[in-house]
């Protein structure tokens, strides 16, 4: 840590009045900061790095490049994607945790962060299934059902998600109540 | 049996009534034997499949049936009377049929069985729905191209959108030389919408077709797309096209302005014939495509200019289509941009 304590944020926009207004939105509540390019963006990722919003549209390399790259290089932080990029197929095997479709204003993009910085304190299995969740979602607003069905993608990604809704049927049994809600409303389970 | 109101029920039981129904009823129906040879068509069949009843009657049913349904018909034919089981529906199963010229038409045709003087007869009532698959066909690539249009123009516009809000946001906080800012934006989402708008008219139809000057033509485009710094340089005694003036104008425009906004300052755009075939060309001497995909160039929102809104060149591909020419990219002498457009 670098004494601050509050979650830090790693802004990426090649629009500086975006990653600008993305500082201003998140408020005294998180440390922003913010680079306008993927280079600048794995300069500027560290350990200490809770989220990173990542533009997926950038002229030097692009979003999802930087992803790759923040992955190889083992860091674990939470990743929201923020684009204007319609999401593919191709999200599916794309190591990110939520995609957010621009335009987003401050209160979305408040509630997202808060929501990311807190899942990274649960298990494992959780973000995973939180992950999972939002493919799904992602996929489901973008695509009409035909699409869907036809995709082997997105059987699998079910499948996966009912396999961990499973195995972390235990674990949120074992949690605080007043976690509860949060985390069902979180991975979008039935019970 | 069918019903009928009293006062129709002497004439309902006049044969001749029947007689004058089926054989002039608007749908072909055809009947057979257990053999499937055709032992009765009504006068529809001339219009649906090109045959007088009298060329059909005594004939196998496979003469109006394309050759890769044959094997299947009798089959499923001989599967019925064995088993009593029917292969198919019965009811509006949409088929095709050979016309007696050879092409195939789209029916929708309902089966009977019905016994005559102690033989097993089948009837089929045949529907030509040709005009009604194709308007359905018509519809569903309007529909994809519409659908298409819907994702880009909200994806497209999602960018400076989010640009808007994030340096309303800025000016808002503090900072005023963000607002003058806005204007750019608001400007750049209006070139998108315009540009949208006139992608999808390109789609349609060519209108009427003229003989037109290539060189005024040139000109009228240059006076809106080029720019003071720029020049147009035109190939002595460019000759007329057929073309769509508006349309090509706007052709015309797309290219001038494709060149203008990626070369450099004083940039030459050229129009002159092409040698190998008939069309002409847009060349210019600016930075050429350089990290360009030219496969991806005519693609829908394809650009490498920021402030560009990537629709320029698909309206050119679009209205050369339109027109049945070709249109392809390649470098110019001066190692620029050149378009061929093939007419």
């Amino acid at each position: 840590m670098t004494g601050d304590d509050r979650p830090r944020v790693l802004a990426v926009d090649d629009e500086a009045r975006v990653v600008q207004a993305f500082d201003i939105w998140l408020g005294d509540g998180f440390e922003t900061i913010t680079a306008t390019g993927g280079h600048e963006a794995l300069e500027q990722i560290t350990e200490d790095v809770d989220v990173v919003l990542l533009d997926r549209h950038m002229p030097d390399i692009s979003g999802d490049e930087v992803l790759e790259q923040i992955r190889e290089q083992g860091y674990d932080c939470r990743v929201a994607m923020v684009t204007a990029v319609a999401p593919e197929f191709d999200i599916v095997d794309m190591p990110f945790d939520h995609y957010i479709s621009k335009p987003i204003d401050e209160s979305e993009l408040q509630e997202i962060v808060t929501r990311l910085v807190e899942i990274s304190g649960y298990d494992q299995r959780l973000n995973d299934l939180y992950r999972v969740v939002q493919k799904i979602a992602t996929l489901e607003d973008e695509m009409t059902d035909s699409r869907l069905t036809h995709h082997e993608e997105y059987a699998a990604l079910i499948d996966k998600r009912d396999r961990l809704r499973e195995q972390t049927h235990e674990l949120i049994g074992e949690m605080e109540r007043d976690q509860l809600d949060d985390v069902f409303e979180m991975i979008g389970s039935e019970q | 049996m069918g019903g009928s109101a009293p006062e129709l029920d002497s004439l309902v039981r006049d044969t001749d009534f029947f007689r004058s129904l089926v054989e002039n009823g608007s749908d072909a129906i055809v009947s057979i034997d257990t053999n499937s040879t055709i032992l009765y068509a009504n006068q529809a069949v001339e219009r649906v499949f090109g045959y007088e009843p009298d060329e059909l009657v005594g004939e196998q049913l496979t003469m109006i049936m394309p050759d890769r349904f044959h094997a299947d018909h009798f089959e499923s034919v001989e599967e019925y009377l064995d088993t009593g089981e029917r292969q198919l529906d019965w009811n509006n199963i949409r088929l095709p049929a050979v016309h007696k010229n050879g092409h195939e038409v789209d029916l929708s045709i309902t089966f009977e069985e019905h016994s005559y003087e102690g033989k097993k007869i089948f009837s089929g009532i045949m529907r030509d729905i040709s005009e009604r698959v194709e308007k359905q066909r018509e519809l569903e690539r309007q529909n994809e191209r519409l659908a298409e249009f819907a994702s880009l123009v909200s994806h497209d516009l999602r960018d400076p959108l989010q640009a808007a809000k994030a340096t309303t946001a800025v000016a808002k906080a503090g900072d005023e030389d963000a607002l003058a800012e806005l204007d750019e934006i608001h400007d750049r989402m209006e070139a998108l919408i315009e540009d949208v708008l006139s992608l999808a008219k390109q789609g349609q139809a060519v209108g009427e077709t003229e003989s037109i000057s290539l060189a005024s033509v040139s000109k009228r485009a240059w006076s809106t797309a080029g720019v003071d710094t720029a020049t147009l340089d035109l190939e002595e005694s460019l000759p007329t096209v057929s073309a769509d003036p508006e349309r090509l104008e706007a052709l015309l425009g797309n290219l001038f302005r494709n060149a203008v906004e990626h070369g450099s300052e004083g940039v030459t755009v050229d129009v002159g014939l092409l040698d190998s075939a008939d069309g002409f060309y847009v060349a210019d001497d600016g930075a050429g495509f350089d990290d360009a995909d030219t496969a991806e160039l005519f693609t829908y929102g394809y650009t490498t200019n920021e402030s560009g809104t990537g629709f320029g060149l698909s309206i050119v591909a679009e209205i050369a289509e339109a027109h049945g020419w070709e249109v392809a990219a390649t470098d110019s002498a001066a190692g620029g941009a050149r378009f061929e457009v093939r007419t």
